[in-house]
């Protein structure tokens, strides 16, 4: 980043190569429409070239990068839900990777579409994009405490959310197999 | 699970699955989960939450994402490009606007003040003419009697008091011309007018039957440099044209300029030469003078006084000559001293009215041409500097007396509204943060 932002148009290949995928599932698990994901992921690039020239290497890029993405989806979801309360357009459904019908996918996604916000977007940075606690802390502007209490919480909630599934599918099963006999 | 049994905490144990410990307490927590059967069922919890995520999996970045930003980046560049010398363009042209603008909006508005002002001086120019302090009126009257100026237009009518008036109007009730004038155009002569009274008779009301009456009022408002010798003067000028001040305040405070108002009375006849005088005692700011016709208003209150006097006089003769009883004769005396009690009032009436012919009523106001003392003693800097902060604190407890009486005042009033529109605020507001929380 720091020969990028000397003007390096190959440092930027080089970052854009490596952060794409990453980026691109960050927006991707955390919205519905994947045109929007894609739209934010390159509103996500064009706002680092923008402030390259700003750029201090105080931090890990990644951990800049997703600053920006977070702002990035904030600010659409922000106008997604003024649009919803005032204009009366659809809010869109927190249902992301419809395509990847993975049933396992789909329990954990509905499970942590159920945790708190925060607390699901804690676990998230953690368990896909690898960020550190410190990491996380200055992505989401809370302390290190905060994130890792929050974090635990998340976890804990998430493992009883898998967890009363599994038990009922099992229930389900038995209740079918007494069924037939 | 308890910090008894167990030393190392669940979140510990977290942290050391996502590295976060530092060696030493790493080295703790393993050596405790390699012990404890409980923690390293919570350890499998946490493994097992990861690995349920980890199939989570999302689809590969479209291939046309790098396209799409090397394509917007370049046309942000030449925007950027072209956008430049666009925006050093708007900035002058701005400059240029705002120029344009504010020098148009300040001669629109030296347009619109000027306007207003001609509009509200015109209908009053004869008026401002006669406040203003013309060099006629700094003339003395024998200049003016003597100079070669036209006198005013002819007034057309017998009205005496439509001729003061146009005098006092054009300005020109000083001078012996326009009086003399409107003596011609009264028929009969003018027996009071300006300075010129000349009585026909020893009493100067003698010829009122013929001439109008006329209570002349004048304003004067003279700058003098002597306020002493002003005063002095005014003295003697009173002395000498049998005049007197009816009312006269002096004014001396310190370090202002002194000030004298007087309500004087001067005889008609010696009017114009008294005005002479008083006005040669400094700079004439305001003059102004008024005249105002009594003649009906006088023929009447002598009429009613002789047919009063007429009816006391029948009433005394009835109470001589005839003879009845008490009761009439009583009433009889009633009758003449309601008669002879109006009789009084009306002569007191026709004095009073006489008066104010005889002797015209000047309003004089002299103010002293005030010049400041070199060696007036100033206060030491520690006085101001002492007096600064006293006025300063009391500015600073009058402040906050009066953000507190402004709360106390209206404080309900703001609170009410407060809870009015704030209600919907932020119900609109929760509804929006659990949409965006939703989201």
């Amino acid at each position: 980043m720091v020969a990028f932002a000397r003007g390096s148009a190959d440092a930027f290949s080089v970052l854009f190569l490596r952060y794409k995928q990453p980026l691109f599932g960050f927006f991707r698990r955390r919205l519905a429409d994947p045109s929007q994901a894609e739209e934010l992921t390159q509103e996500t690039f064009l706002a680092v070239l923008r402030a390259s020239a700003r750029y201090e290497a105080c931090a890990l890029f990644r951990t800049y990068l997703y600053a920006i993405g977070f702002r990035i989806l904030r600010a659409h979801r922000r106008k997604t839900a003024f649009r919803a309360a005032f204009l009366g357009a659809q809010i869109e459904g927190h249902e992301p990777g419809m395509e990847s019908s993975v049933s396992s996918d789909v329990v954990v996604r509905q499970a942590v579409g159920k945790l708190e916000p925060l607390d699901g977007e804690i676990l998230m940075l953690r368990e896909f994009e690898q960020l550190s606690y410190a990491e996380i802390a200055e992505v989401l502007a809370l302390p290190v405490n905060t994130v890792r209490s929050r974090l635990f919480r998340a976890r804990m909630a998430l493992h009883d959310l898998l967890a009363a599934p599994a038990v009922k599918r099992h229930a389900d099963g038995l209740a079918e197999s007494e069924g037939r006999a | 699970m308890n910090t008894t049994t167990h030393p190392v905490g669940p979140e510990d144990l977290m942290a050391l699955l996502d590295g976060e410990l530092a060696s030493a307490e790493a080295r703790a927590v393993s050596e405790h989960l390699e012990q404890c059967v409980e923690c390293a069922g919570i350890v499998e919890q946490f493994r097992g939450v990861s690995q349920a995520m980890s199939g989570w999996s999302v689809p590969d970045a479209p291939s046309s994402l790098e396209e799409a930003v090397r394509v917007r980046a370049a046309r942000a560049a030449s925007t950027a490009k072209d956008a430049k010398p666009v925006r050093s363009i708007r900035v002058s042209l701005w400059n240029w606007r705002l120029w344009a603008i504010g020098g148009g909006g300040a001669v629109a508005a030296a347009l619109v003040v000027m306007t207003v002002a001609l509009s509200l001086t015109l209908p009053s120019r004869k008026m401002v003419y006669v406040n203003q302090p013309s060099r006629q009126a700094e003339m003395g009257t024998a200049e003016i009697a003597n100079s070669a100026t036209p006198p005013p237009p002819p007034v057309v009518g017998s009205s005496v008091d439509r001729i003061v008036s146009q005098q006092q109007v054009a300005g020109f009730a000083m001078r012996g011309e326009a009086v003399q004038s409107a003596a011609k155009l009264a028929p009969g002569g003018v027996a009071v007018a300006g300075g010129q009274f000349h009585p026909r008779d020893s009493h100067p009301l003698a010829a009122t039957s013929a001439a109008p009456m006329i209570a002349r009022t004048v304003s004067l408002t003279i700058l003098v440099k002597d306020f002493a010798g002003s005063r002095a003067s005014l003295d003697a000028i009173l002395a000498r044209h049998q005049g007197y001040s009816a009312q006269l305040n002096v004014n001396t405070p310190e370090g202002m300029p002194r000030s004298l108002h007087g309500s004087l009375r001067i005889p008609s006849a010696e009017l114009g030469s008294t005005l002479a005088e008083l006005k040669a005692l400094g700079r004439v700011q305001n003059e102004s003078q008024a005249g105002e016709e009594v003649t009906r208003q006088h023929a009447d209150l002598v009429a009613r006084l002789k047919n009063s006097r007429e009816t006391e006089a029948r009433l005394q003769a009835i109470l001589q000559q005839r003879t009845g009883k008490i009761e009439d004769v009583l009433q009889v005396e009633e009758e003449i001293a309601r008669v002879r009690g109006e009789i009084e009032n009306m002569e007191s009436d026709q004095l009073a009215l006489e008066h104010r012919v005889v002797f015209a009523t000047v309003d004089l106001q002299l103010s002293e041409e005030y010049k400041a003392q070199l060696n007036s003693p100033d206060s030491s800097a520690f006085t101001r500097m002492h007096n600064a902060f006293v006025a300063g604190m009391q500015n600073a407890a009058g402040t906050v007396l009066g953000i507190v009486l402004f709360f106390e005042e209206y404080g309900p009033v703001l609170l009410i509204w407060t809870v009015i529109l704030g209600l919907p605020v932020f119900l609109v507001w929760r509804r929006y943060r659990r949409m965006n929380a939703g989201d």
